[in-house]
């Protein structure tokens, strides 16, 4: 499996988790698990990487984070998508499928 | 079961700081990693290891250096630095717009002209002017007294500074003069920069705390 560089990772992230958001509020390990999953281990987060943007998004209003109890008794910090992070998609998706297209034409790679 | 809450707030004791929900979250996926590693078979001392992995070494680093630079150096900025260089403009520019010839001509100055009585009487403002930015930026009581009193302490530095430059240049000019002639040459430089403008900027600060906590109650 090939794994990212930090960097992209970085950069992708926003998106990931925001459009995994858009389903259904999650909590910061099943954010985690399902990209993981989602993505067959390719991009996969650790807990330095994933909270500080779960925290840098909620700063910037696009998810708000709220303490639930869970189907099992335990309180997690669940976080949902805010409809200000909603407007956020759509720009982002543009902007990489501009960078995955610029990417294309330049490195003559195909989408599988 | 571990008591991942204890080993969380054990090794990122500095993480309190930034968030008090942050050390709940971290254990939370800790925990939800140990059971996850339990489900899949793994034995219970294993499964500790690989969730510890975690946090330790460069990746607690990693976590610690982030959420300072993300939350606390932001939150810094945001709740105390900016509104300090705000108070900070304002006293420079009242400062500034009275030494105006035009100005000062129409004031009162005080001591042979030396102090701008006027630019003390209108420091109330910048202070109250930094407490309230800081307030407004959910800034703490500490933060809003810190961002008033900015000014006063860039001054206090600056004047510290070229008196230690002054006292050792002074020294090695004339070793033989008194220390206390040097300590003189301070003159009148410390309680007319700093500390009196410290007082008059928090004397800003208390009113705005007040006012603000009177119109919040009545609103």
């Amino acid at each position: 499996m090939a794994s990212v560089n930090a960097q992209i990772k970085r950069g992708s992230a926003e998106l990931a988790v925001l459009t995994l958001l858009a389903e259904h509020p999650l909590h910061g390990y099943e954010i985690a698990k399902q990209i993981e999953a989602q993505t067959g281990g390719v991009l996969c987060f650790d807990m330095a990487s994933l909270y500080p943007m779960l925290h840098r998004l909620e700063r910037k209003s696009w998810v708000k984070a709220e303490w639930k109890t869970l189907s099992n008794g335990r309180r997690r910090r669940c976080y949902r998508l805010t409809p200000s992070g909603r407007k956020q998609i759509a720009p982002l998706r543009a902007e990489w499928r501009a960078f995955f297209n610029a990417l294309q034409s330049v490195t003559g790679f195909q989408n599988a | 079961m571990p008591d991942w809450k204890q080993i969380v707030r054990k090794n990122f004791r500095v993480l309190g700081v930034c968030s008090p929900e942050l050390t709940e979250e971290l254990a939370d996926h800790l925990e939800d990693s140990y059971e996850a590693l339990l489900c899949e078979g793994v034995p219970p001392e294993a499964a500790f290891q690989r969730a510890m992995r975690q946090i330790e070494g460069r990746c607690r680093g990693w976590l610690v250096m982030r959420f300072f630079k993300e939350e606390l150096m932001t939150r810094f900025i945001r709740e105390a630095a900016l509104p300090g260089l705000l108070t900070s403009a304002a006293t420079c520019f009242f400062y500034w717009a009275l030494a105006l010839d035009q100005v000062r001509s129409r004031v009162i100055w005080l001591v042979g002209g030396q102090l701008p009585l006027w630019w003390w009487c209108l420091l109330p403002i910048c202070g109250a002017l930094g407490a309230l930015l800081s307030r407004r930026k959910r800034g703490s009581r500490a933060q809003r007294i810190a961002a008033s009193l900015v000014p006063s302490a860039v001054m206090g530095i600056l004047i510290l500074l070229l008196f230690a430059i002054g006292f050792t240049l002074s020294g090695l000019v004339n070793p033989y003069g008194s220390v206390s002639a040097r300590v003189e040459s301070l003159g009148i430089a410390p309680p007319a920069f700093v500390v009196i403008p410290a007082a008059f900027s928090l004397l800003g600060a208390g009113i705005a705390e007040v006012s603000t906590k009177t119109f919040g109650r009545l609103t």
